[in-house]
């Protein structure tokens, strides 16, 4: 286990060693992407959520502390509300909550546009998820399969392993999902992103990397026995880095194809 | 369970001196059955806290440990760790809000204090009640027997088709288990529903229940509503699993995502049911040991709990955000989920209303409520980015999740837990629990919850899933796993010591007179401290301007008068 | 508005065996005949777990009427209230099971498909007309029972019950009968998703009119019937005629 962990550190090393390459950025469309806006509205709720926690968790500890019994007998000596205070403390609380909501309403719907909205020019990638599971395949017809997964062998010299999920950097990806047999769901971690995979339904989620690098794609609804190992990479790459890797593997492919078609004909 | 007799007049009768096991296994005494279900509940509580250290233990590190197996009872090591892991984590979910949370508020609590608060000599179908303890009763045995079949359930609490169709596990057990804890429920809602309706004391006004009575009012009416969309979406799982219906099968016409709008429908609901009469608890143990009167009840009942009662039923959808629902519902289900802030606001101005200008004594039960304090702002406030469906997408299903609902539910509901045995202790025992030992207890446990449960928010954060018993593909998450383990250790430690005090004070703690808290409630000033068959020695009146927290006098002195 | 409570103040602790009876019997009766039968298919402890559970929950409930018949209530005149609160929690069962009859309804005729689905033989369309009758004339003369009843007529009144008993049975046995006949027809709860809408429903009704026909078999049994039994009995009897308009227009007519 810890010789594994080892060389996830290692990659994600070589991930930042490719991040830091200039010169990529006038091919990345300027679009809001889930992922950024996510961070943004998080950290806007986390300011909101924090300022409301100070305030009624100090003036709770406030009272805790101020209003200790100063002798056994004594009572508290709270007044009765009448009809106009009552009220007032009713209304004024219900406001102010009301449109803090409503503001939270508005911010979170409008990324919700944007993570469900799937920009112009992307490229689409169909995903069968099964027990335990996730099959890959790209326009041109090559497919990944997560189980594939070996972070030992380092294919075509690059960052690139077997089982990855790779993805040109600057293309907006739409994953269309179905599963063959109980649900799952498609957790892009880094990205912020998911959505479940099930029988019966067609799902999809679009996400889009600015940078190469390396994140992991988990299966985050249970799915039984062995959804924990339910996972692989996604590897975000150059665009000339993924048409090299893409080419290689439809030759692999077609290489696989016509070997199998061989051993048939001996046979 | 001897009765004691400080300060009380005359021993009411014959028959309820002295232990006898037939008068407790056949009784049909509302606190009797109460104090049953709270053993019930409690076993529940360790059983699955027990499994929880299994949970946390297989966590702590990287890949398998090897212990898990033992926790679920496969000492033969038949079962693969994920397998054992499943079946800890299903028991545990399960048992703590159905078979714990649920009966110990709704099933002890209620019982226990309602008629008592009410004036009245007990609810209004014993015999009903009885039957309803029992079938609770069972429906732990059956979850119990996850651990003695040899294919324990292990499709988590929420049993989600088709999963829980196609695997190889009893999913009979699961489905039993619901029914039975749920019809248990409706039993009681009849029950308390009546009682509360027709039984209160001559005199006594809605507006002058206790807010405890309040709140348990509105959870059961929660529980006879959506109870049976519960019982309905399970029995569909049997009938899809075991007689070959196809509700949830999309090959011929069904639907997976039915179940969980069915499941979800009631599920949501429920954690009010929890929530709210954790809330009661909490605002019965504040006054009282404030001495202070309800800061705008009325508000607080119509606005906080009638509010929360009215909501509830429209925010299901929150549980579905990733399951991809229609926009047109989804929008709608977030400003209702995000306004349940609303009522539960004012509910707490209310609370935190209460200790202004109050006399607060500490006893333990109030240190626990004023950690509840904190702990309902954590756990409350971090629903909040829960319920925007676009935060959703990468909070759900991770454990930032886990500790959401660990602080509102198994820290801050179960403190209220905690603190209504304290505070009601001299009522059921005559003795009193408190101590150095209590203060102990609770000062552990405090610490290891906070240990436990914040790691998960940050591991959550960066994307930790639920239901993962190896998370090779994260290892930068160990440290926090760590800490967490370290912190659940703390808790069971906490734990025992205070059962442990419980039973120590439950045989030879210090007896106490009638009214140690020197409450207002009726509880406390019109029965025995122990109170006998029928309640109260004379029957129950009370005024038109009695309330239970009429603390001071219009001149500020204390209220002596019954 | 509180009712004049029990001012009785009892010197003892109140006992009852009934409620634990019936809770054992139950737990042998429902999960763990379910799971011998269906889960492990060990017929022989299906059969013994049956055995041991019916008894009990049958002496459970004598047990239970004698003491309700013979003790006094906490507090009298609210067990029509009982039985009002619990016939909601009914409704929403029902409910439910509506509701994903509709929805599974719904979604094929969005994806432009036939229903019923294929597979569904023709399904007769009279026979439920007849049993509505049946189930009516069942209500109106358990009402006229309950006339009887309140003049003092008590034999009378065991007239009536008994040939709602007889009309209860007979609209049991008309299910029964259809339902032969569709699963002969190769109609059975797995065909599609008609077929399990259909036996879901009308099965969860037909158990709603036998625990009502039990519950009147209970009140000719027993000497002196109280006068909450007879209408508690009458109460949930209409519901379940009532709910039987829902069940058939929707399953049958629509
Ligand atoms: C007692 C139990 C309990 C309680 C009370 C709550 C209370 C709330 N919960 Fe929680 N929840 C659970 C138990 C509970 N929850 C459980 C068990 C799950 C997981 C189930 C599973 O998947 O296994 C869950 C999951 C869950 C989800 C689904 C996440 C997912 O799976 O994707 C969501 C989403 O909306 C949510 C939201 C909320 C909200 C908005 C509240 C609100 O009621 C909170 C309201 C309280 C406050 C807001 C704080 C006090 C208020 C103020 C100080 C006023 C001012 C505040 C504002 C204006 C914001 N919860
Ligand atoms: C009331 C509810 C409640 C309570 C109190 C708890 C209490 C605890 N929970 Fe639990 N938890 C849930 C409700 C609750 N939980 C739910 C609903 C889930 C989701 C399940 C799902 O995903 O389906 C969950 C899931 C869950 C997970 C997630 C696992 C995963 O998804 O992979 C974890 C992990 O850390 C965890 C930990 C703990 C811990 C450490 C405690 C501790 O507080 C427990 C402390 C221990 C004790 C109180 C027992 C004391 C033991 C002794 C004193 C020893 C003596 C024992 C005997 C004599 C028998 N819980
Ligand atoms: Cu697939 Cu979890
Ligand atoms: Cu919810």
């Amino acid at each position: 286990m810890k010789h594994k962990a080892h060389r996830f550190f290692a990659s994600m090393l070589v991930a930042a060693f490719f991040a830091s390459t200039p010169g990529m950025a006038a091919e990345i469309p300027n679009i809001p992407t889930p992922t950024e806006g996510w961070n943004t509205v998080w950290h806007e709720v986390l300011i909101d959520l924090w300022v409301i926690g100070i305030l009624f968790g100090s003036l709770g500890a406030y009272f805790l502390v101020k209003y200790r019994a100063k002798d056994p007998d004594a009572v508290g000596s709270g007044k009765k509300l009448d009809f106009r205070q009552a009220l007032a403390w009713c209304l004024i609380p219900c406001a102010l909550f009301l449109a803090d909501d409503f503001m939270l309403a508005a911010k979170g719907w409008t990324l919700w546009n944007t993570q469900r909205t799937i920009p112009a020019g992307s490229m689409e990638i169909k995903v069968t998820a099964s027990q335990w599971n996730f099959t890959y395949e790209y326009p041109n017809g090559v497919e990944i399969s997560s189980t594939d997964r070996d972070t030992d062998k380092n294919l075509f010299g690059t960052e690139i392993m077997d089982g990855d999920l790779v993805i040109p950097v600057g293309k907006p990806i739409v994953m269309r999902m179905i599963s063959s047999d109980v649900i799952h769901s498609f957790g892009l971690t880094d990205y912020r992103l998911k959505e479940d995979i099930m029988p019966g339904r067609v799902t999809y989620i679009w996400f889009m990397a600015r940078k190469p690098n390396i994140s992991q794609v988990v299966c985050v609804e249970f799915c039984g026995t062995n959804h924990s190992g339910m996972y692989n990479r996604v590897v975000a790459v150059s665009k000339a880095n993924y048409d090299t890797w893409l080419a290689k593997k439809k030759q692999e492919a077609t290489l696989r194809r016509r070997t199998y078609a061989a051993n048939i004909i001996k046979r | 369970m001897t009765v004691a007799t400080d300060g009380i007049p005359e021993d009411t009768g014959s028959s309820h001196g002295g232990f006898k096991l037939k008068e407790w296994i056949f009784t049909t005494d509302h606190k009797r059955i109460g104090i049953m279900y709270l053993i019930g509940s409690i076993a529940a509580l360790l059983v699955a806290g027990l499994m929880a250290m299994g949970i946390r233990i297989e966590q702590t590190y990287v890949g398998e440990s090897g212990l898990i197996q033992y926790f679920v009872g496969d000492f033969a090591g038949n079962m693969t760790t994920g397998d054992a892991y499943n079946a800890a984590l299903y028991f545990h979910g399960a048992a703590m809000i159905l078979a714990f949370l649920i009966p110990g508020l709704t099933g002890f609590a209620a019982n226990y204090l309602v008629p008592l608060m009410i004036g009245a000599p007990d609810v209004a179908f014993p015999r009903i009640n009885a039957l309803s303890l029992w079938l609770f009763w069972m429906g732990i045995l059956v979850a119990l027997l996850s651990f003695i079949i040899p294919d324990a359930p292990d499709i988590m609490w929420t049993g989600y088709p088709p999963y829980s169709i196609t695997t190889s596990t009893n999913t009979a057990f699961y489905v039993f288990t619901v029914h039975l804890l749920g019809f248990a429920s409706i039993l009681g809602a009849v029950n308390f529903l009546v009682t509360i309706i027709y039984m209160r004391a001559p005199g006594m006004g809605w507006n002058q229940m206790n807010m405890f009575v309040w709140t348990t009012f509105a959870a059961f009416i929660i529980q006879l509503i959506f109870v049976p969309v519960l019982a309905a979406a399970v029995t569909l799982l049997l009938l899809d699993k075991y007689a070959g219906t196809n509700f949830y099968n999309p090959d011929a016409g069904g639907d997976v995502l039915l179940y969980q709008n069915l499941f979800w429908f009631y599920s949501h609901p429920a954690v009010y049911v929890i929530f709210l009469p954790a809330m009661g608890i909490m605002y019965e143990v504040i006054a009282t040991m404030a001495k202070n009167r309800i800061f705008n009840y009325k508000v607080a009942v119509w606005g906080g709990i009638i509010g929360i009662l009215v909501i509830t039923g429209e925010v299901w959808v929150h549980h579905l955000y990733i399951a991809g629902m229609p926009n047109w519902i989804r929008i709608g289900q977030m400003i209702t989920t995000l306004m349940i802030s609303v009522p539960v606001g004012l509910m707490v101005i209310s609370w935190w209303g209460t200790l202004y200008k109050g006399s607060i004594t500490y006893s333990t039960a109030m240190k626990y409520a004023s950690a509840n304090m904190f702990l309902v702002l954590v756990g409350g406030l971090t629903g909040i980015p829960l319920a925007m469906t676009s935060m959703t997408v990468h909070l759900s299903e991770t454990s930032f999740i886990h500790a959401h609902f660990h602080f509102i539910m198994a820290l801050f509901a179960t403190f209220s837990m905690f603190a209504a045995v304290y505070h009601w202790f001299p009522k059921m025992t005559g003795r009193s629990a408190e101590g150095k030992l209590a203060d102990a207890a609770f000062y552990v446990t405090f610490l290891g919850t906070q240990l436990t449960f914040w790691p998960l928010f940050i591991i959550g954060i960066e994307g930790m899933p639920r239901r993962y018993w190896n998370y090779e593909m994260f290892p930068q998450f160990e440290p926090y796993h760590m800490v967490a383990t370290i912190g659940s250790f703390i808790i069971a430690f906490g734990a025992a010591l205070m059962i442990l005090n419980w039973i120590k004070a439950a045989i030879n703690g210090p007896k106490v007179g009638a009214n140690p808290w020197k409450s207002r409630s009726l509880e406390w000033t019109h029965t025995d401290i122990i109170a006998g068959p029928g309640n109260f020695p004379k029957p129950v009146t009370v005024s038109e301007d009695w309330t239970p927290y009429d603390y001071a006098n219009a001149d500020g002195t204390p209220n002596t008068s019954n | 508005m509180s009712a004049e409570s029990g001012t009785v103040h009892e010197h003892h602790w109140e006992v009852s065996w009934a409620p634990l009876l019936i809770a054992i019997g139950v737990m042998l009766l429902v999960p763990l005949t379910f799971a011998a039968f269906f889960v492990y298919e060990a017929q022989l402890y299906g059969i013994i777990f049956a055995g041991l559970g019916t008894p009990l929950i049958v002496a459970g409930i004598v047990k239970w009427i004698r003491e309700g018949v013979t003790e006094p209530a906490v507090i009298s005149g609210v067990s029509d209230v009982g039985i009002g609160i619990f016939i909601i929690s009914e409704i929403l069962i029902f409910l439910s099971l509506f509701a994903g009859y509709w929805m599974m309804r719904i979604s094929s005729g969005a994806a432009g498909e036939l229903w019923p689905p294929a597979g569904t033989p023709e399904i007769n369309k009279i026979l439920p007309l007849i049993m509505t009758v049946i189930l009516v004339a069942s209500s109106i003369t358990y009402h006229k029972g309950e006339e009887e009843y309140h003049e003092g007529n008590i034999g009378s009144f065991k007239k009536w019950v008994f040939i709602t008993i007889l009309l209860g049975l007979t609209f049991f046995g008309c299910t029964m009968y259809e339902y032969n006949h569709l699963i002969h027809a190769g109609f059975n709860p797995g065909t599609n998703a008609y077929s399990t809408a259909f036996y879901s429903l009308t099965g969860f009704h037909a158990s709603h009119v036998l625990i009502g026909i039990i519950s009147f078999l209970f009140l000719l049994m027993f000497g002196t019937v109280n006068k909450m039994f007879v209408k508690v009995a009458g109460i949930y009897w209409h519901f379940v005629d009532i709910v039987w308009f829902f069940v058939a227009t929707q399953i049958y007519y629509w």
